[in-house]
């Protein structure tokens, strides 16, 4: 077992590959009383092309079926895994993204035996035709739930203009119409395929003796068969680095429009140390110019063109990545012009100083801090960080010696207009029925 | 689990010092009487209090130092509580101890003396021109709730059983109470605030007890005040001639929020039986409602009931194809129904048990949820700890639960779906 210790953070992170491929890590905190076990796969809503694991023929998938996959892993022959994690007072609880699948848990008490249920019910997946049947019920509603979410449709609407390719554009959960041909036969597919331990991380924080947990899913580990370890092969289609659609809007029943100005990332084929830098690089280019306390900020906020739903960020995987600039709005026209005369500007003259950088490094440095009070959110960036090959106790050392070079050069990548898009959401005309 | 002061009469610090966490923590908590008019006043004296200053004159120059100091958090808020309406101000900031050579905390603390005592007035008056654009910001987040069909839906229904009761009574007030806000009431507000209203303010994080009462006394030198306030909230007198309302709206999903009525409240001495058999109902994913709504007829994605215990009422909500409306409303009856009738397993009382006994010990790890749950319970119990409230579930017997079941009354229906569902009807 490997050990780590983070002098600055006084945290101490213990590590061991187990010879079926799966990482582990344990972070024990002092002081908690609860103790947040995520089990992860490499495995999202994006890895919908690949050759499945002992075949030599590329498969594509319907739409939504890492996060059905997720839905069904829940469902076992003697019923449902959430009444045996209630049984010994654990929350339970899993999540899809674009590009990972986590199961998770919580609990103050029965920390052995709650990790045995989360090992046992994702590493034993049980699908029949009727239970996969049931669950598109409840899936069609979860769906329509976030079809009725503007904020939801917004950020999606500004990823469908970005990419023309790329699956990132496909809704995580799919559509009512796709997940209608899924079947049992698919999901063995595609668990077979990624659910290797080789292709999953165990994230162990909190109130945790680490020598004793991870004697526990040694042997739990070495009691089950796997295959040997295979590499997967995965297909992304080539994206072009212009946008898809340029601008585009749809009506919901909102009170006011609600707008996204998203610029399309080029320098998204990267991992490791480089991609640490430039995320956090282009994270703070962000910040400076389109943060709370921009000139940028205070125009357009004592103009009442934005209100408190404004929101500017960079975000990334690899493959794809965007930024994005979003508000509510009275007036999405004045708003988008001024952000996009903002990002031209910056981009030809950049105007900051060394204090500027110190300023905002400094509030994240901070920010970073106060997260690592939430053992959830360690653990969720944790694997994050460690499936993009960085590591997320690196972050603090990376942002002190991140260059205003390396700032400047990550804004100049967003002066190309081809990559700007602008996707808004406009209220109902009203004189329909009233 | 706080340690307790009274800095002055009606003013009292909390302190809990722990190396749990990184950042120390701290909130004042300002309580008054919950009325539509002041918590329109007191929702926009919070944004008028966080835009600036008299230190800091623009919003960006506040915002800066606030960077400065390692992104400390700095904010205002208003909340509601059963009868009390809540305007306070919370911060959180990186602990020295894990910067070099660094005296953020004081700074913090010195940070927090002027935005409460220093405002940015002129001649007596707050800055009109950032009182009208703060008033819109109010009136923008109080709108914004029409595009979140869920809280709509739940405003929606208590307007409609508890109109004009502090049930139904936000936070921020509604839009018209907050365009008839001046700049005078702000003021007064800020002097209620400064001299009358009852202020309890705690302090969580790796800290000296001494170094905190010594800080108290040189940054806020708060004077005593006499406010008596209410905990209980009336009982609703009035009656709904109504059980059932269905609006349209143009959305996908039907909401559906469910009303129901007890006399057991957060400060009866069943609550913990209340709590219980809640968490049997619909609290959990081994609960009645989920079992039955989403796992046996797969209608639901989400199908839970929530315990308003400073109100007396359980809410169940639901999100539905807008066509099972009625069916729904059945399936959730008799589930009710079961538990009133003794259908109630030693299975899912001991798992209830260990959800709410995990919940409670699990919000320990947070210090902001560590001080609102002591916030609420000291109301009833000023030593309350999560182990002795734990033990007062260990006893419980299925019949007081079923006791507690058979007192839960539905009283309204509240149904919000697109134009398919209006179509069947």
């Amino acid at each position: 077992m490997n050990e780590t210790y983070f002098e600055q953070l006084e945290e101490t992170l213990y590590h061991e590959q187990l010879p079926n491929g799966l990482n582990v890590y344990i972070l024990p905190k002092k002081g908690f009383s609860k103790t947040y076990v995520t089990f992860t796969t490499k495995y999202g809503s994006i890895d919908r092309e690949f050759i499945p694991l002992g075949k030599d023929k590329t498969v594509i998938v319907p739409d939504g079926i890492a996060h059905f996959l997720e839905h069904k892993m829940f469902e076992k022959e003697e019923g449902d895994v959430f009444q045996k994690f209630s049984e010994k007072g654990a929350s339970a609880n899993a999540f899809t993204s674009f590009t990972r699948t986590a199961y998770l848990f919580s609990s103050t008490d029965y920390i052995l035996d709650n990790t045995k249920t989360l090992l046992d019910f994702v590493q034993q997946p049980y699908f029949t035709e009727q239970t996969v049947e049931k669950e598109k019920g409840i899936i069609a509603q979860e769906i329509t739930m976030y079809d009725d979410q503007p904020d939801w449709r917004l950020y999606f609407g500004a990823i469908e203009n970005m990419y023309k390719e790329h699956p990132v554009k496909i809704d995580i959960a799919g559509t009512v119409e796709s997940i209608n041909k899924i079947t049992a036969e698919h999901l063995y597919e595609c668990y077979n395929t990624f659910y290797h331990p080789s292709n999953m991380v165990l994230f162990v924080v909190g109130a945790v003796d680490p020598k004793e947990m991870m004697a526990f899913i040694k042997e739990d580990q070495a009691s089950k068969t796997f295959e040997a370890p295979q590499e997967i092969t995965r297909f992304f289609p080539d994206e072009q680095n212009d946008v898809d659609i340029k601008e585009r809007k749809l009506q919901m029943d909102v009170q006011k429009p609600k707008v996204i100005y998203g610029i399309k990332s080029n320098n998204v084929n990267i991992s490791g140390e480089e991609m640490l830098n430039y995320e956090l690089a282009m994270q703070v280019a962000i910040e400076l110019v389109f943060g709370r306390t921009s000139a940028f900020y205070q125009d357009v906020y004592d103009k009442g063109l934005v209100d408190e739903s404004y929101s500017a960020d960079y975000s990334m995987e690899n493959g794809y990545g965007f930024s994005m600039i979003g508000s509510d709005t009275s007036n999405a026209e004045e708003l988008t012009q001024t952000i996009r005369q903002s990002i031209l500007n910056h981009a030809s003259e950049w105007e900051f100083t060394v204090e500027d950088l110190k300023r905002i490094t400094r509030k994240k440095i901070g920010y970073f801090l106060r997260a690592l009070n939430s053992i959830e959110y360690i653990a969720n960036q944790f694997t994050r960080y460690s499936f993009n090959d960085m590591n997320l106790f690196d972050v603090v050392p990376a942002l002190e010696n991140l260059s205003m070079e390396q700032v400047k050069d990550a804004f100049e990548t967003l002066r190309n207009e081809n990559a700007h898009t602008v996707f808004t959401i406009v209220p109902f005309e009203k004189n329909k029925n009233e | 689990m706080f340690q307790q002061f009274e800095l002055a009469h009606g003013v009292k610090l909390y302190v809990r010092p722990t190396e749990q966490f990184k950042t120390i923590n701290i909130s004042f908590k300002w309580k008054q009487q919950l009325t539509l008019e002041q918590a329109a006043i007191r929702s926009v004296l919070a944004n008028v209090l966080q835009y600036n200053n008299a230190e800091y004159p623009t919003n960006a120059a506040f915002r800066k130092r606030l960077d400065d100091l390692y992104g400390a958090v700095l904010y205002f808020d208003t909340a509601k509580k059963g009868n009390h309406h809540i305007f306070s101000l919370n911060a959180e900031t990186v602990n020295d101890a894990y910067l070099s050579n660094e005296k953020v905390v004081e700074e913090v603390f010195s940070l927090l003396h002027t935005v409460i005592f220093k405002p940015n007035m002129v001649d007596g008056k707050f800055v009109d021109s950032i009182v009208k654009r703060e008033k819109e910001q109010v009136i923008e987040r109080i709108q914004s709730m029409y595009d979140d069909k869920t809280r709509y839906a739940q405003q929606r229904l208590l307007e409609n059983i508890l109109p004009n009761h502090a049930a139904s009574i936000t936070a921020n007030g509604t839009v018209a109470a907050v365009q008839g806000v001046t700049n005078e009431q702000l003021v007064d507000m800020h002097e209620t605030l400064l001299k009358k209203d009852e202020l309890s303010i705690y302090v969580v994080g790796d800290v000296n007890m001494q170094e905190i009462k010594d800080k108290m006394e040189k940054y806020f030198q708060f004077t005593a005040r006499t406010a008596e306030l209410k905990k209980e909230v009336e009982a609703p007198t009035t009656t709904n001639d109504k059980d059932f309302l269905h609006e349209i709206q143009d959305m996908k999903q039907g909401k559906l929020h469910m009303a129901y009525r007890t006399p057991i409240t957060f400060f009866s001495k069943e609550f913990p039986i209340m709590q219980l058999t809640n968490g049997i109902l619909g609290g959990f994913s081994h609960s009645k409602i989920f079992i039955n709504v989403r796992e046996k007829e797969s209608m639901a994605y989400y199908a839970s009931s929530s315990y308003s215990s400073l109100y007396g009422l359980i809410f169940v909500l639901a999100g539905i194809d807008s066509n099972l409306q009625e069916k729904a409303v059945k399936l959730i009856d008799e589930q009710l129904k079961a538990m009133q009738a003794g259908d109630i397993t030693d299975l899912e009382i001991n798992q209830t048990k260990s959800m709410l006994k995990n919940q409670l010990k699990e919000a320990l790890d947070s210090s902001r949820a560590q001080i609102e749950i002591y916030d609420q319970y000291k109301e009833i119990d000023e030593s309350f700890t999560v182990e002795n409230w734990v033990s007062r579930w260990s006893s419980v017997t299925k019949e007081q639960i079923q006791q507690m079941a058979s007192t839960i009354e539905k009283e309204f229906v509240y149904f919000l779906s697109g134009k398919d569902g209006a179509d069947n009807e």
